[in-house]
């Protein structure tokens, strides 16, 4: 089975290649065609026409498109993907140290959508054939239309401005030092024995999370739902149900078993979808994570940045992508078999 | 095809999601009739003020005002009309590309289906709200360019569920028969692969439309939406997410806006899928 996987995540990892390679292409021309000179913004607004020019020179903007790509991917095997027009740093770097704030974030919504989608579905699927169930679906589809942009805005007004229960900008009170150690705050919080960071940290984790989390649980539900469905036609069941078992056992004990994998082959992809949804969510409640620095480098137009993170994004999604691939087959015993 | 969508229509559910649409659009189309005010009229000497039921309300101002003193409630019409173009030309477009490509890849197969096939994956495997923010920094504000953005990301949608829907009718023996008929293949995927996947079409496009709400809202939040100068929904939001303590109510009422849009797209969407009764992977959005 391991050796399954590994061909597998082998595999995927070769095929991935071409793929970032032809992203970066893509995202290198269409922020190549936009109406700015990356040479004129990084420079003072007092700078010469000749400053100008000898900096597009030192920056290799005058040399041809396919030459710039040539000289920014050597850059970017090395590490070096160009610095920030706006910040003067390394975009590298600035990515580096944002990404494990939305990588916190994702995997916390990720939960919170995963035990809501499971207690869900699992409520979904008890009603069936009942008064409730018209009500219970109309509810789930309603659920399905707001997005973590509502949903980020709807309990920041609840909570934070209506209640004052929580606290929704920034990813710590202010005031209280942010501890650099491997750069995920809560576990840097415990590492240098800060519970006052560590809780705090976790209060304003809270609001961000639920948002993203309620926005993706929907999805979780309905389909769980729709296997659980299929999997009650399978003889198994039956056979269980003759045996004597509650129905409490045959749907948490066979059918959930059995109803999990597609699930979680969806839980995957949403998973992705997830990662990039923390951009929206992030910005509502100011979270330092890579979103924010994505919107600010838009709204600049640091190009070098824009196109660090796009690629960025993509690379997480295609590492998701895989590690569900695997799961699957680790899940799955009738792949294991070549 | 229209004997089912009369069936449809016949829900409760449909005709009520129905109804909210054809409103919205009533106040897209009429929003110059309707709203009491111009949009972009300013107040500066009534500012924020609330809607009419709260204390310190100006029954001139229905909903209140913004930040500059522009009334909430025009601003809330003028956005449907924005919403409302954005939905039909963003999902109308994304609808066309992605149709085409997706009849071509599934009724040829071979070498284009592979090509096309990979275009999808390389295309999907950029996260939709990141691509749409890119294509924006290139293509600058604007109406038409947040539409254009939206095609370019969604058409994707359209392509990949709708080309095994065409591998499944193409199988059939009546495409079959059709060709033998003498039918060029242009005639053959108008005339009967196409409307055999029509039904799934309209239900996807009903799903694109909530999409293309959501896109526009999020995309003008940000500030890379339509432009100052048309009203929108998500600049609203923006706007009154600085002043949420002062007037809660401008947060609120165009989140009301945005949720009803999308809630009754996604409901006559998911009303049509049952009657129409098409294979249709839940992974929807």
């Amino acid at each position: 089975m391991i050796a399954t996987v590994i061909t597998l995540i082998a595999r995927r990892l070769v095929a991935a290649i071409p793929i970032l390679l032809i992203v970066s292409a893509l995202l290198f021309c269409v922020l190549r065609a936009l109406p700015v000179d990356p040479a004129a913004m990084s420079l003072p607004p007092n700078a010469t026409i000749e400053e100008v020019e000898a900096k597009r020179k030192e920056m290799g903007l005058d040399k041809p498109l396919v030459q710039q790509y040539a000289i920014w991917l050597k850059g970017a095997l090395h590490g070096d993907f160009g610095a920030s027009i706006q910040f003067r740093r390394q975009a590298g770097t600035l990515v580096a140290s944002t990404l494990p704030a939305t990588i916190q974030l994702a995997v916390a919504a990720m939960a919170i959508a995963g035990i809501l989608g499971l207690a869900g579905g699992l409520v979904l699927f008890r009603l069936r054939g009942t008064l409730l169930e018209p009500v219970a679906d109309l509810l789930s589809i309603l659920l399905l239309s707001i997005p973590e942009f509502l949903w980020g805005l709807i309990l920041l007004f609840v909570f934070g401005v209506l209640l004052h229960l929580l606290p929704f900008t920034g990813a710590v009170a202010p005031g209280l030092p942010i501890p650099h150690v491997t750069g995920f705050l809560l576990l840097d919080a415990l590492l240098i024995g800060r519970l006052d960071i560590f809780l705090s940290a976790c209060q304003h984790l809270i609001l961000p999370s639920i948002a993203l989390g309620l926005a993706f649980s929907p999805t979780i539900m309905r389909v769980l739902r729709s296997s659980l469905f299929d999997v009650y036609h399978e003889d198994y069941i039956t056979q269980a149900r003759l045996r004597g078992l509650s129905e409490q056992q045959v749907l948490i004990g066979h059918a959930l078993k059995n109803a999990a994998l597609p699930t979680l082959t969806l839980a995957g992809v949403q998973f992705g979808i997830l990662f990039s949804g923390t951009l929206l969510v992030e910005v509502i409640y100011s979270y330092p994570g890579m979103g924010n620095l994505m919107v600010d480098a838009v709204r600049n137009a640091d190009l070098p940045l824009i196109q660090t993170i796009g690629l960025t994004y993509c690379v997480v999604v295609l590492i998701i992508n895989t590690a569900v691939d695997s799961l699957y087959v680790v899940m799955n015993p009738k792949l294991r078999v070549r | 095809m229209a004997g089912p969508l009369l069936r449809a229509l016949r829900s409760p559910r449909v005709s009520i999601a129905l109804g909210m649409i054809l409103g919205i659009v009533f106040c897209a189309i009429f929003a110059g009739t309707i709203a009491p005010h111009d949009p972009g009229d300013q107040n500066l000497l009534s500012i924020l003020t609330p809607p009419v039921w709260a204390d310190g309300g100006d029954p001139s101002f229905l909903l209140g005002t913004d930040s500059l003193g522009r009334d909430v409630l025009s601003r809330l019409i003028y956005g449907a009309r924005t919403a409302m173009l954005v939905a039909v030309f963003a999902s109308l477009g994304a609808m066309i590309i992605g149709t085409i490509l997706a009849h071509i890849s599934g009724y040829f197969g071979g070498v284009i289906d592979w090509i096309i096939g990979r275009a999808v994956d390389i295309w999907m495997s950029f996260p939709p709200v990141i691509l749409s923010l890119i294509l924006m920094v290139g293509l600058g504000v604007g109406l038409s360019k947040v539409i254009l953005a939206i095609i370019l990301v969604d058409w994707t949608r359209f392509c990949r569920v709708l080309r095994s829907e065409v591998l499944i009718v193409t199988r059939n023996d009546y495409v079959a028969a059709a060709r033998l008929l003498g039918f060029t293949h242009w005639q053959t995927i108008t005339r009967e692969v196409l409307p055999a996947t029509l039904p799934l079409l309209i239900t996807l496009i009903s799903l694109e439309m909530a999409i293309a709400v959501v896109v526009e809202a999020i995309l003008s939040f940000v500030g890379l939406g339509v432009g100052a100068d048309q009203p929108a929904w998500g600049q609203m939001i923006a706007d009154a997410r600085q002043y949420v303590y002062q007037s809660p109510w401008n947060l609120l009422l165009p989140v009301i806006a945005i949720f009803l849009t999308v809630a009754a797209f996604n409901v006559l969407g998911d009303g049509l899928r049952r009657t129409l009764d098409v294979r249709l992977s839940e992974t929807g959005r």
